[in-house]
């Protein structure tokens, strides 16, 4: 267990930074590239991940003790699936609003694999404080993820940010298409992986230095 | 052994967990669920009425629903209509089940036991169905619906549900006519076209160009791929009007000017913008085909409709 003796800051920033989902860990790629078409659509289906991963990372943390290992993967995804069925259920029950806009979302989250994926390496080895701090961090990365591809999308295909007019033309069309995404998401993480050469360089020369 | 004994077991369990928790969930949600989908499709039809929060639709208005089923008998095929009639001593509403056969000649009407509540809802209907036509009846198939709105008992608009193949998935969509059966507005519900491209389905610009367009012109209706001149540009998104952009007049003389003219391909999203004019030209033809002879069939059994 590496995570114990880091603090719940270094955490936190670890989902959002270290282990971004979709830059990192090239993780659920799949709604990074269908759904990032514009920056709204990247926060609601952040909302929506973000309330997923921290329900289900506190279901396993508090029952981690009495999952079968052979089995965890398959009560993994039951969890998920429980918990996005009953949001999907009480949102369109009780939130009409909220459900217009998040509905399609928070069905599709089912087959994220991110949140699979941090049930296992966190959730199951980790008290629930801990799990709580990490799911939110991995929600937030996410978020913030979405958010920048949304926006270069958004940009680049309809000349619009949160629907409002900015360019007044439309630069690209097709960055509105599906392909297009697998372009923007592999030059962010070209640039997320530069960033980080440059980071440990500087590192590396001042200890020398 | 004793090991896959152990995983069967646990896995079970946390299988019956999940589903009681999903079914408790279910069964709490259901109605508000089903309630708040009812709510948003009346709002569909008040907008596409006209009516929204500014100005709220009249006390008066009615939006009764027919309902249309096909009833399989044997070798034979039938239709069933379910009709709101007006009950002769009270303002209530009673139902009616009338039947059809295929050429279009009246069988035989029931009296349906049911308010509007129950009519609503398509198990409730279909049982009350189901216990007035003759047991021999092998298969009851909805069909589909329209709806007939009025206002001080004068008919201001059918409203017709309808559903099209898209560019990806289905494209749900509601279409009011008015009493001469041209078109009075088009509103998409539901669709999954590509942002950008397809969703401008859903513009005011690409909807308003189907305004006014009666079924004789629709018969001959095609998509053209020419850009929308900046006039008709600005006069047919309407929520971009300023408060006195246009007179009365204005739009009269720029409504006529543009009545005939073919739809404008969305640029980028030809597919879609046919798929949307198929759909449109399939509903109308059927539904006026359809209505002709019910209400041929309404006017000589003397049925006291609601609408």
């Amino acid at each position: 267990m590496i995570e114990k003796n880091k603090s719940y800051g270094n955490i936190l920033v670890n989902g959002i930074l270290n282990e971004n989902p979709i830059f990192r860990l090239a993780l659920s790629m799949c709604p990074a590239v269908g759904i990032s078409t514009n920056v709204m659509n990247g926060v609601l289906m952040g909302i929506a991940v973000l309330f997923v991963q921290f329900c289900s990372s506190l279901t396993i943390s508090l029952v981690k003790n009495y999952i079968h290992p052979r089995i965890r993967i398959p009560t993994y995804t039951l969890t998920i699936a429980t918990w996005v069925t009953v949001t999907d259920l009480v949102l369109a029950a009780f939130f009409p609003v909220a459900y217009k806009s998040l509905g399609i979302f928070v069905r599709l989250i089912v087959v994220f694999c991110f949140i699979t994926m941090r049930l296992d390496v966190f959730a199951r080895k980790n008290p629930v404080f801990p799990s709580l701090v990490d799911a939110v961090g991995m929600g937030f990365g996410f978020m913030l993820g979405m958010m920048a591809i949304g926006g270069v999308r958004e940009i680049m295909g309809m000349g619009t940010l949160m629907g409002y007019d900015i360019l007044g033309f439309r630069p690209l069309l097709f960055f509105v298409l599906p392909c297009s995404g697998f372009f923007v998401v592999g030059f962010m993480m070209a640039i997320f992986n530069y960033t980080e050469n440059v980071y440990n360089r500087r590192k590396r020369a001042r200890r020398l230095a | 052994m004793k090991e896959i004994v152990k995983i069967t077991i646990g896995l079970t369990l946390t299988c019956l967990i999940a589903a009681g928790i999903m079914g408790g969930v279910f069964i709490i949600t259901a109605k508000a669920k089903k309630h708040n989908e009812y709510l948003n499709f009346k709002e569909n039809m008040l907008t596409l009425l006209g009516y929204n929060q500014t100005n709220p639709a009249p006390d008066s208005l009615q939006l009764c629903t027919v309902y249309r089923y096909l009833i399989y008998q044997g070798d034979k095929t039938a239709l069933g209509y379910v009709l709101p009639v007006k009950a002769k001593d009270t303002h209530d509403i009673r139902y009616q089940f009338i039947r059809v056969n295929i050429q279009g000649q009246f069988i035989d009407q029931f009296d349906l036991n049911i308010d509007t509540a129950q009519s609503n809802d398509s198990n409730d209907r279909e049982k009350a169905i189901a216990s007035v036509l003759p047991k021999d009846v092998n298969q009851l198939i909805f069909a589909d619906r329209f709806i007939v709105a009025t206002n001080d008992n004068k008919r201001l608009a059918y409203l017709l549900p309808g559903k099209t193949p898209g560019f990806k998935t289905h494209i749900n969509f509601m279409l009011a006519l008015d009493s001469k059966y041209a078109i009075v507005g088009l509103q998409v519900l539901e669709h999954q076209e590509d942002p950008g491209l397809g969703a401008e389905i859903e513009q005011e610009y690409f909807k308003n160009q189907f305004t006014g367009k009666d079924s004789e012109r629709l018969k001959t209706l095609k998509v053209i791929k020419e850009p929308i001149p900046d006039e008709q540009l600005k006069f047919l998104e309407k929520a971009k009007w300023a408060n006195n952009a246009y007179s009365k007049n204005d739009i009269q003389t720029l409504q006529k000017k543009y009545q005939d003219k073919d739809i404008c391909a969305i640029t980028g999203a030809t597919i879609s913008s046919v798929a949307v004019l198929n759909g449109v030209k399939n509903v109308v033809t059927k539904f006026v085909y359809r209505v002709k002879i019910l209400e041929n069939i309404i006017a000589k059994q003397n049925i006291s409709v609601a609408f």
